[in-house]
């Protein structure tokens, strides 16, 4: 019997073996993509690119490789380091190639999935794109995409791996990108002090945590919205303009100059481990956040109407205490597992 | 045990059934020749001067444009849509080859319209399987904004005059921006008689394209008034809309 279905086998093979002499099946399991029970429905269409070991894998190594740029050194970790919720730590601004300082803060990487457009201004709108902007902005990574796929050629562990991940095997910047996609959407960040109590998971908040809850909800909840702490809206929130970068914002996607000095209301998730704040990074506590809010805005053409109060002073007021409580919820955002999670680890 | 046999016999037959199809098929070839010129005149970049509507003497240092989602469509409205992955190209000026597209595998059959996109659908892109390996391409050819991950459907630059000043330069870059800004254009365009494909045949289709519609088609655009169109919510819609009309089809020579 066992002779039989080898003889079979080989039938099969020889049958089909015209154009397909180097094809060999592989094992490639699918992983989970989960939605976490507190979350909404992911922007990302899982269907169109599923997440596999082999994707995964392949994903996360590229997300590590300095090869993408132009000198070898500078990887996408480089600027996202998972310990800090996948920031560029303390920098206040991303360091590119040569020494090259950008114009923004590196931002978190989590739930990507959920998010519906990418980076501070929306220059992105899909998350399989948003590489293109760091793999060839001068300031970042410096490189092109015909040297990026030279130098995974030349690599046979990348043929191996690209072959393992896509069907039709091929190193090229849509598997690429794909690749990446896969890992950065299987990053999901969801076991947060909050999350726990807002799943009924058994944990609850303290005192101050509690009473911190409270005032988020009537003070900063309008804009960090909703379990993703964002609404993904774009608005000024009355930085004083810094002339040194003088970063119009969304302006510079949209034209508008409805949209100056505009930029996304980013998620507040993992915010403890995510300083320094803001586009520029100007802020190195969440007491100059909450500090900026109260008192240090400034009145502008596009500033948010909702940061305007009746009697025409800026600001959300908001006492010392009052902040205090605040920044103790805040610190039920901070998910140690996802910072501490082999899976997304460069080693 | 018999019945193992005839499964396993089975499973060979049907393993190797999608290499047999496509057999009965027919497939030819079309080259498409995109044809740039400004009232007739063929281009000549750098040296030959144009005159828009609005007096303005222009030459021409670079002009590049995306052309993506081919379809053929014959008579009874049946449409063959090209594989969409490999339906995304740059005619660039500068380059005669880029000039020349040649659609492989086109079912045999006589088409009457043809219909194609300038610039990339942001509503189809990147969800299409294959449709970021036109990524390389667009870099090469400078078609990619480096701090925004989307393409310039045109790149239209040189130097111009007005009203006996001095030389001037002018750049129109205009692509889809975000969400707000699709200037992404679709254009049908009516055989000048049908075409047959046929096995072992390559027709040719010329694609007129006429640049001076870019300054005054649908919208007079002055390079007085505006020199330099790159995001611009206003002016770059203006430039797609006349886009839209520079395209029309010839008879070959």
């Amino acid at each position: 019997m066992k002779l039989l279905s080898y003889i079979t086998l080989i039938l099969i093979g020889v049958a089909c073996s015209s154009d397909k002499d180097n094809y060999v099946p592989i094992e490639n399991e699918k992983l989970e993509f989960t939605v976490p029970a507190n979350f909404p429905e992911p922007s990302y269409d899982i269907t169109l690119n599923p997440p596999t070991q082999k994707g995964f894998e392949l994903g996360k190594k590229l997300f590590y490789e300095g090869q993408l740029a132009s000198d070898g050194v500078i990887a996408c970790g480089f600027c996202h380091i998972q310990d800090f919720a996948f920031t560029h730590h303390t920098h206040i601004v991303s360091h590119g190639v040569g020494g090259a300082l950008g114009t923004r803060n590196a931002q978190p990487l989590h739930n990507m999935a959920f998010m519906k457009e990418f980076t501070w201004d929306g220059a992105a709108i899909h998350l399989d794109l948003q590489p293109i902007i760091p793999i060839t902005a001068e300031v970042e990574m410096n490189e092109t995409f015909n040297n990026v796929i030279k130098k995974l050629e030349a690599q046979p562990e990348y043929v191996k791996l690209f072959a393992e991940a896509f069907e039709d095997q091929k190193i090229n910047s849509d598997n690429m990108l794909k690749a990446i996609s896969q890992f950065m959407i299987m990053m999901i960040s969801a076991n947060t002090k909050y999350d726990k109590i807002e799943r009924n998971e058994g944990s609850v908040f303290t005192e101050n945590e509690a009473a911190g809850f409270e005032l988020f909800k009537s003070k900063c909840a309008s804009c960090h919205q909703g379990t993703l702490f964002t609404d993904q809206t774009y608005r000024n929130n009355g930085l004083p303009v810094d002339l040194q970068y003088n970063d119009i914002g969304r302006k510079r996607v949209t034209g508008e100059e409805t949209d100056i000095y505009k930029f996304k209301v980013p998620s507040l998730r993992n915010i403890e481990l995510t300083f320094p704040y803001m586009h520029d990074g100007r802020f190195k506590t969440l007491d100059d956040v909450l500090n900026h809010y109260s008192d240090g805005m400034v009145d502008s053409e596009t500033i948010d109407p909702i940061l305007k109060n009746e009697d025409g002073s800026l600001g959300i007021p908001m006492t010392t205490q009052e902040k205090l409580l605040i920044i103790a919820f805040l610190k039920t955002l901070t998910d140690d597992d996802f910072v501490n999670d082999n899976r997304f680890s460069e080693f | 045990m018999k019945n193992i046999i005839i499964l396993f016999a089975f499973l060979v037959v049907i393993s190797c059934k999608n290499d047999d199809e496509g057999a009965t098929k027919t497939f030819g070839n079309i080259e498409l020749n995109f044809n740039n010129s400004i009232d007739n005149t063929p281009i000549v970049l750098e040296e030959t001067s144009y005159t828009n509507k609005s007096n303005e003497t222009y030459t021409i240092s670079e002009l590049k444009y995306i052309i993506s989602n081919i379809v053929l469509i014959k008579a009874n409205k049946e449409e063959f849509k090209y594989p969409v992955a490999d339906s995304y190209f740059v005619i660039n000026e500068a380059k005669s080859e880029s000039k020349k597209i040649t659609l492989n595998s086109i079912p045999e059959g006589e088409y009457t319209k043809i219909r194609f996109g300038f610039g990339v659908d942001q509503s189809k892109y990147p969800f299409e399987s294959g449709t970021a390996n036109f990524i390389p391409t667009a870099e090469e050819n400078q078609m990619l904004w480096n701090w925004a991950a989307g393409y310039k459907f045109i790149k239209f630059e040189g130097m111009y005059t007005a009203n006996g000043g001095s030389n001037t330069d002018f750049l129109i870059h205009v692509g889809s921006h975000g969400t707000t800004l699709d200037n992404y254009q679709e254009i049908t365009l009516e055989l000048p008689s049908a075409l047959t494909i046929e096995k072992s045949k390559s027709p040719e289709i010329v694609i007129n394209v006429d640049i001076a519609k870019i300054f005054d088609g649908i919208n007079t655009l002055s390079l007085e008034q505006k020199n330099s169109i790159q995001v611009d919510p206003v002016y770059a819609p203006k430039v797609a809309e006349n886009i839209s009309t520079m395209f029309s089809t010839g008879v070959s020579n």
